[in-house]
């Protein structure tokens, strides 16, 4: 299981400074993707059969969203708002991967002050975990393009996800389901409200967006 | 009829209420529909109010996936009472905008998503787990989010985009708090299942991991905390309230957040039994404060009424919030000021908006002379202002007293000071604002409309409960309140 959770962790490092250190917004929407069946494929790691079809539930439904729904839906928006770069984000993208390699040290020194307090959790999904809210936060905050606020967004909840996965053992169904339901219902809503942005701006670029102040 | 079936059936009315709206044909249904469900509503909370407070102090639903006691059940009531005014305001301020837009399709999306952000905020408020609570509070973040672009303008999408992303990433970082909590309790042996259930998080027998607990409180607070409006973490706030139509923005600062603060009251008791009471109530009181000093420094500048309606809301969120740090006497004046805030806010947007309306313009040097102009909404603004920035005898002024003496009473006396200074400058400021708007030159501007029906019964009730809760408190009031204060002492 653990060399198993190593590979997950490597490669959503791996998505992660890709998606920090790259411009085109297609190129970014498959990360996204990948990331999305990455860590939907978590539940199933961990639990190893032991909770069988309620985390095969979960698996499939997290990478059916997060791998190709959203994605999808992402992809739509994008060829409607005819936008293809993030041009110049607000930090520059060798600063984003500069940041990302800060973010990862203080991923591990977060997971080294929790781990003793959440002793089941495997040090390496814990890291993962952080990492991801880290950098998906750092999305929102530094990217000019909606499209890529949202996935930054997805970003932090592929984080809140594996965190939860890993630390609370029996969350009852009923509130996973609630969870995906709101994440799912959260990207719709975003969509509809690029869509209107674009329409009524002739651009998703949110720097536009500063009329209200004070 | 059992409080337990009140329960469901509350949901249930207000998810069909939604549905309905969908389907009707003309503007007025979707109005009156509204108002209709907002009175079922009521009836059903005064009876599980008073279920909960004759009987053992809870009542629970559904498996125990729905518990409501005295804490949960004054805030529903408060909640219901905000949204019957608010939707028998609706009524007044969109039959005057008909012809400028209030179109059937508009109609249909805003009962719909009024009533579902109703719902949505039921669910929490009833919810023992606080899993299914937290789902309840991102699924009012995105039903309202589009109450406030009702009519899809730049400046009201820009104020949506920004509640959209700002409020997602908050209600993230408490979705992270809540598993924390969560996380604490599996040392204690307690079945993993029932982890997320409040009643055993807040059980004195729970044994509770103290790190865990820190940092969900933390965590939750700020999470929760940004929905809620607390300082540094408002950003939001003001476009929103300012962006949506008015009946839209009584709803979201009468009652919206302080479903938000709810949901961090309700890991309180938790924080207490790992930690020792200092360390949540000191959070609280940081938070309080510097929300109450953020809010008055905003306040002295602002130009447009509704931005400085939406800052007196951080403002008096702040109060809540110092009150709930001050110990039980404090959040007896924190669940009292909860009330009084959210009738007089309300109250105060539905001046605002009408008023408005008449002048063409929210911005407060157009708006004068608004007590000659426009006898009703002119009254309405002038008392909701004089309440808001705390004159006696309106019922505002009585629980910033109680406040005050809780303050004193456990020692607190920088954040006292503090308080009163910040009241101070409110004080001064918004009251300049208020005599222009009141008092000045009425400018030549279309004679008063012919007002709904219920705009007077709206004005009269509101003003009333002022008044009347200012100078008398009635003891069963004052009881009921003092039980839910209870529940958060653990």
């Amino acid at each position: 299981m653990f060399a198993l959770l190593e590979t997950v962790h490597a490669l959503g490092l791996l998505s992660c400074f890709a998606l920090l250190g790259t411009s085109r917004i297609g190129a970014c929407i498959r990360w996204l993707s990948f990331q999305g069946i990455l860590f939907g494929l978590v539940p199933l790691i961990v639990h190893q059969g032991g909770l069988g079809w309620r985390a095969a539930l979960l698996a499939g439904g997290n990478i059916a969203l997060k791998g190709i729904g959203f994605p999808l839906l992402l992809l739509r928006l994008r060829a409607r708002a005819e936008t293809n770069r993030e041009v110049e984000p607000f930090v520059s993208f060798v600063m984003s991967i500069l940041f990302g390699i800060f973010a990862l040290g203080l991923s591990v020194w977060l997971t080294s002050e929790l781990k003793p307090a959440l002793h089941q959790a495997p040090f390496v999904m814990l890291d993962s975990s952080i990492f991801l809210i880290l950098v998906g936060l750092f999305l929102i905050i530094s990217r000019r393009n909606a499209l890529m606020q949202v996935i930054g967004y997805l970003v932090l909840e592929n984080g809140i996800f594996v965190f939860g996965v890993i630390t609370v053992v029996g969350t009852p169904l009923l509130v996973e389901l609630g969870v995906l339901l709101d994440a799912f219902v959260g990207v719709f809503v975003m969509g509809i409200a690029i869509y209107h942005i674009n329409r009524e701006f002739g651009s998703i670029e949110v720097d536009r967006l500063s009329a209200l102040k004070g | 009829m059992l409080a337990e079936q009140s329960i469901l059936l509350m949901l249930a009315v207000a998810v069909a209420g939604a549905a309905l709206c969908l389907s009707l044909p003309r503007p007025r249904q979707v109005l009156t529909t509204i108002v209709a469900v907002s009175a079922v509503e009521m009836a059903f909370a005064i009876n599980i109010w008073a279920a909960v407070l004759a009987g053992p102090g809870s009542v629970t639903a559904a498996e125990q996936w729905f518990y409501i006691d005295a804490f949960s059940a004054f805030h529903i009531v408060v909640l219901v009472l905000v949204f019957l005014l608010s939707s028998a305001f609706a009524g007044v301020y969109f039959t005057s905008e008909a012809a400028h837009g209030f179109m059937i399709s508009v109609a249909r999306r805003f009962g719909a998503l009024w009533l579902g952000s109703l719902a949505a905020m039921l669910l929490v408020l009833m919810s023992n787990n606080l899993g299914i609570m937290w789902v309840g509070m991102e699924a009012t973040t995105l039903l309202s989010a589009f109450l406030i672009s009702l009519y899809p303008t730049r400046l009201s999408l820009e104020a949506m985009w920004k509640y959209l992303i700002i409020c997602s990433i908050g209600i993230a970082f408490a979705f992270m708090g809540t598993l924390l909590a969560a996380a604490s309790i599996q040392s204690g042996g307690i079945v993993e299942a029932d982890a997320l259930l409040w009643t055993h998080l807040a059980s004195p027998e729970a044994h509770l991991d103290p790190i865990l607990m820190k940092f969900a409180f933390v965590f939750v607070l700020v999470g929760y905390g940004t929905k809620a409006g607390l300082a540094p973490i408002h950003s939001w706030l003001p476009d929103a309230h300012s962006q949506a139509p008015a009946p839209v923005s009584a709803m979201f600062s009468g009652f919206l957040l302080n479903t938000a603060l709810y949901c961090v009251m309700r890991f309180v008791p938790p924080a207490q039994h790992a930690l020792g009471p200092n360390f949540a109530n000191g959070l609280l009181i940081v938070f309080g404060t510097l929300s109450i000093l953020v809010a008055a420094g905003f306040i002295v500048f602002q130009r447009d009424a509704k931005r400085l309606l939406a800052y007196h809301s951080v403002e008096h969120m702040g109060i809540i919030t110092l009150g709930y740090g001050l110990g039980p006497l404090g959040a007896f004046a924190a669940l009292f000021h909860t009330l009084n805030h959210s009738v007089c806010k309300s109250l105060a947007f539905f001046a605002v908006g009408r008023l408005g309306q008449r002048f063409g313009s929210h911005e407060m040097h157009t708006i004068s002379g608004a007590l000659r102009a426009d006898h009703l909404w002119g009254i309405a603004l002038l008392v909701s202002l004089l309440a808001l920035i705390g004159v006696a005898p309106f019922s505002i002024f009585m629980s910033e007293y109680q406040l005050l003496r809780a303050a004193a009473g456990t020692g607190a006396w920088l954040a006292l000071a503090l308080f009163l200074i910040a009241s101070g400058v409110v004080f001064v400021s918004a009251l300049r604002h208020l005599i222009d708007m009141a008092f000045g030159d009425p400018k030549a501007h279309e004679p008063p409309a012919r007002e709904g029906k219920l705009a007077v019964p709206i004005v009269v009730l509101a003003v009333g409960l002022l008044l009347v809760l200012g100078l008398w408190m009635p003891l069963s009031l004052s009881q009921a309140i003092a039980s839910a204060a209870a529940v958060l002492a653990g």
